[in-house]
């Protein structure tokens, strides 16, 4: 291979480089600054980055009922959807792998196409359902809407995770004497594991940061974490823009949590592509 | 060579039942919405048949929903893919393996966020008088003001920029990732005969990619759908109507201005017709 010299063109690729990773985080790097600052420090025209920090807006956003009432409701429909996802999602998931029908390909194409539909399109008419049964504005609503999007995503995401479990080990279990369920529990499940917490990973991100659904289906009770935040940032331009930036942070901060998982799970998908 | 077993029946059948229920209901009961005339505020209602798409057709704020809804596809979409493969490229010739991983780290980062927290951190930013964003043309004009979000010109990619922000940085780790699995010979034999960098990028790597960057483009295409959080949270689709894509108008004529549900039942009843046409036919193109 011809070494090349450092030319201005890599520098340069280099520098641009730089910036994109300086925008990627300097954003978020500043809101969280800035929920740390008092309201004086925030509204100034010059930008400051000395000040005396303060935990006013944090203990401000944890000690409102609406804000846990919110982190409660998403926690539960989350952690209840994703559940429901992983019993419904991963068997299923299995079997389209494992045993290929003339109907594999046709299932695969209709757990897609479950992402065309426009949010609003299923909102609306569930909204009208949910108040029609006086479950409109409840828990048990959300966590049902939610697991259409859960189950089909974990298991859009698993069938290719469970393909990817070498069949050798599995026709090994068999000649052992496992049944086929002993197979998926003892071997496919476990083999395939990381890419499955992957999958799951993913699903949670996903319904954590709804809102348009979220926001048709609820009224008081049922408001999610992104719906009492939002609602804080409508409130015009005299509110305290500290306390909104506090609000944002707690927002995101169990999806970064996964950025480590869902980097993994990345890589691990190209790694077999590449074998 | 497998045993007969009752597994693919005992996993599959509830699984699909399930998500037909799921998905049915709601897609059926919309079309039927979409026929009758209810509204939020009343409890009776009557079958009107047809005469919400007749009106939709004559209601010009929804012909402009569906320009801008255009728009907005086109805008993020070329962008993302613009910026994806950039940084893609950049990353795959000017980053050593440490500096990959680290680049790969920070770009998944603003995707991960809650497109409300995205839209609320930017929104901030291009605050005219606070935000960071503004600042350097505040400081190179000596204090004059740029609102980009609420000038009518602009707002739109304003507003695009924060989901290119979110999905370009995202999809060149992807490009990235392609990129390396990609056998090193094509491009060794292209260096042997003095391409430039660019050129082996343009002529040889980025080709032989062509169908994985057509399946992203594609996922790109859908999530650019789910634009309303953004446009929710920064603009509430105005200035006036700048940034009002369906399913804003669709949200606002259901609950905020009117009421009236049927109305805009049948506006997303037209939308997902649109979508679902359109994307089964590019998804099995993209699979032949």
């Amino acid at each position: 291979m011809r070494p090349y010299p450092i030319r201005p063109g890599r520098l340069i690729a280099k520098a641009i480089l730089a910036l994109a990773g300086f925008l990627a985080v300097f954003p978020l790097v500043w809101t969280a600054l800035n929920a740390l600052k008092n309201n004086v420090d925030i509204i100034t025209r010059e930008p400051k980055v000395i000040f005396t920090p303060t935990l006013a807006n944090i203990s401000y956003i944890l000690g409102r009922d609406s804000v846990l009432t919110g982190l409660y409701n998403s926690a539960v429909a989350c952690g209840a959807a994703v559940l429901i996802g992983i019993v419904l999602g991963l068997p299923a998931a299995y079997a389209v792998a494992r045993y290929p029908n003339r109907f594999a390909g046709d299932i695969q194409f209709f757990v897609l196409s479950l992402r065309f539909l426009p949010p609003v399109a299923v909102a609306i008419p569930l909204m009208v359902i949910w108040l029609q049964l006086g479950l409109y504005d409840t828990l048990p609503a959300l966590i049902v809407t939610y697991s259409l999007l859960t189950i089909s995503v974990i298991m859009w995401l698993a069938i290719p995770a469970f393909q990817g479990v070498p069949k050798e080990i599995e026709e090994a279990a068999l000649v052992d004497g496992y049944g086929a369920y002993a197979v998926f529990w003892r071997i496919a499940l476990p083999v395939a594991a990381r890419s499955l917490i992957g999958a799951i990973a993913f699903s949670f991100v996903l319904v954590w940061n709804e809102f348009l659904i979220a926001l048709m289906l609820s009224s008081s009770n049922a408001k999610t974490l992104p719906i009492v935040a939002s609602e804080l940032s409508q409130q015009g331009m005299n509110v305290p823009w500290g306390i909104l930036n506090a609000s944002v942070v707690l927002l995101s901060l169990p999806p970064l949590l996964f950025l480590g998982v869902l980097s993994g799970f990345l890589n691990s998908v190209f790694r077999q592509k590449k074998s | 060579m497998r045993r007969r077993s009752s597994l693919p029946v005992t996993f599959l059948v509830p699984t699909l039942a399930i998500l037909l229920v799921l998905s049915m209901v709601p897609t059926l009961y919309a079309i039927v919405i979409a026929l009758q005339n209810r509204e939020l505020s009343t409890t009776g209602y009557s079958w009107v048949w047809f005469s919400n798409f007749a009106d939709l057709f004559l209601d010009r704020r929804f012909l402009n929903a569906v320009w801008v809804s255009v728009k907005w596809e086109i805008v993020t979409v070329v962008a993302t893919m613009v910026v994806a493969i950039g940084l893609g490229v950049l990353i795959f010739e000017a980053a050593g393996p440490r500096l990959r991983n680290f680049y790969c780290l920070l770009f998944i980062i603003p995707v991960l966020l809650p497109r409300v927290s995205a839209a609320f951190v930017w929104k901030f930013a291009y605050h005219p008088l606070y935000g960071i964003a503004t600042y350097p043309y505040r400081l190179i004009t000596g204090g004059l003001i740029f609102d980009p979000l609420s000038k009518p010109g602009t707002a739109l990619f304003a507003v695009a920029s924060v989901d290119v922000w979110q999905w370009g940085l995202f999809f060149a780790v992807i490009v990235l990732k392609l990129l390396e699995t990609l056998p090193p010979q094509p491009i060794e034999a292209a260096r042997l005969d003095h391409a430039k960098r660019w050129q082996i990028h343009a002529y040889v790597t980025l080709p032989m990619l062509k169908a994985p960057l057509i399946s992203l483009m594609f996922v790109k295409m859908i999530e650019s759908l789910r634009s309303f959080d953004l446009i929710y949270v920064m603009t509430r689709g105005g200035p006036g109507v700048a940034t009002e894509t369906l399913d804003m108008y669709a949200f606002s004529q259901g609950f905020i201005e009117s009421g009236k549900v049927s109305y805009a039942s049948a506006m997303a009843v037209l939308m997902m017709i649109a979508t679902v046409i359109t994307f089964t036919m590019l998804w099995k193109r993209v699979q032949a």
